[in-house]
């Protein structure tokens, strides 16, 4: 029992080794990105052209960003790229709930797929709860 | 040069944050993982969800989509799960999956994860039973 335990934990220290190597491609290259195009003003640029639609969920236009990032590509992508942005606590909240509803499309929808249930339904779904979300919590935001 | 130097240190540093995070997860979902047989002895029905149903529902909301995808799948095809059933599970974990890690990486940088928790789980489980209760009274 207590092998059979062991060696569970040493896969499971593995998986994350396998992860964490995953993950670092992803961040620094991002974080990179991201932090030299804030150097020269692009990340304002971008973020001066989705201010309006971001007003909605009361996040600064460089949350669009954010939000591309983990809608599309996976939430270590949104999390390299909203480090830098130095964004606040209260904003972060937003972004992390709508992300959590709503993050890694490309990977997790085929997955869904696979077990036999609509797919494009549960991708409607979660879009849509994710911005509702986010438009909930802005709300609330308000109130305090 | 300055910049990029920086930023790298900045990025490194996130990294190492994650990693002390990623690494103590994963060895407790294999943890999680080799202990399931378990739950699969619960009788109990909520939400539609029965007790065959709660090895996908427990894996997902605690490993993940991704990571749970494996133990997801198999235990959907592999037991009596029907239609109905195996689609609400993934109505909830559509909305309230890896609840651990996606968490815990938006907290290292600022976020409120009470807010992030309480909400999840209010709105799928809000989403779920509203989708059940529907059904059941279409079928009668």
């Amino acid at each position: 029992m207590s092998t059979s335990t062991a060696e569970t934990l040493k896969k499971g220290f593995l998986n994350g080794l396998s992860v964490t190597v995953e993950m670092v491609k992803v961040i620094v290259p991002f974080y990179l990105l991201v932090e030299v195009a804030r150097h020269f003003g692009i990340i304002k640029l971008i973020g001066g052209f989705f201010g309006p639609s971001m007003h909605l969920f009361g996040l600064p236009g460089e949350g669009a960003l954010v939000l591309i990032a983990g809608y599309t590509a996976n939430m270590y992508a949104a999390i390299a790229v909203l480090s830098p942005l130095h964004l606040s606590s209260r904003d972060v909240t937003t972004i992390a709930l709508m992300l959590g509803i709503a993050h890694s499309l490309t990977v997790e929808t085929p997955i869904t797929k696979k077990t036999g249930v609509s797919a494009s339904f549960m991708l409607l779904v979660r879009i849509v709860l994710s911005l509702l979300s986010g438009m909930a919590l802005n709300l609330i935001w308000k109130l305090f | 040069m300055e910049i990029i130097l920086t930023s790298l240190f900045g990025a490194l540093r996130l990294c190492a944050m994650l990693f002390c995070i990623i690494v103590p997860l994963t060895m407790f979902y294999e943890f999680v993982k080799s202990r399931q047989a378990a739950l699969a002895a619960q009788e109990r029905t909520f939400m539609g969800l029965s007790g065959k149903g709660l090895i996908p529902l427990v894996t997902g909301i605690i490993i993940g989509i991704t990571y749970g995808a494996g133990v997801i799948i198999h235990s959907i095809r592999s037991t009596d799960i029907d239609k109905d059933e195996a689609f609400l599970i993934l109505l909830y974990l559509s909305v309230c999956h890896a609840m651990i890690e996606d968490t815990l990486i938006f907290v290292v940088i600022g976020a409120n994860g009470l807010i992030l928790i309480g909400a999840r789980f209010f709105l799928a489980t809000l989403l779920t039973y509203a989708v059940y209760r529907v059904r059941l009274h279409r079928r009668r």
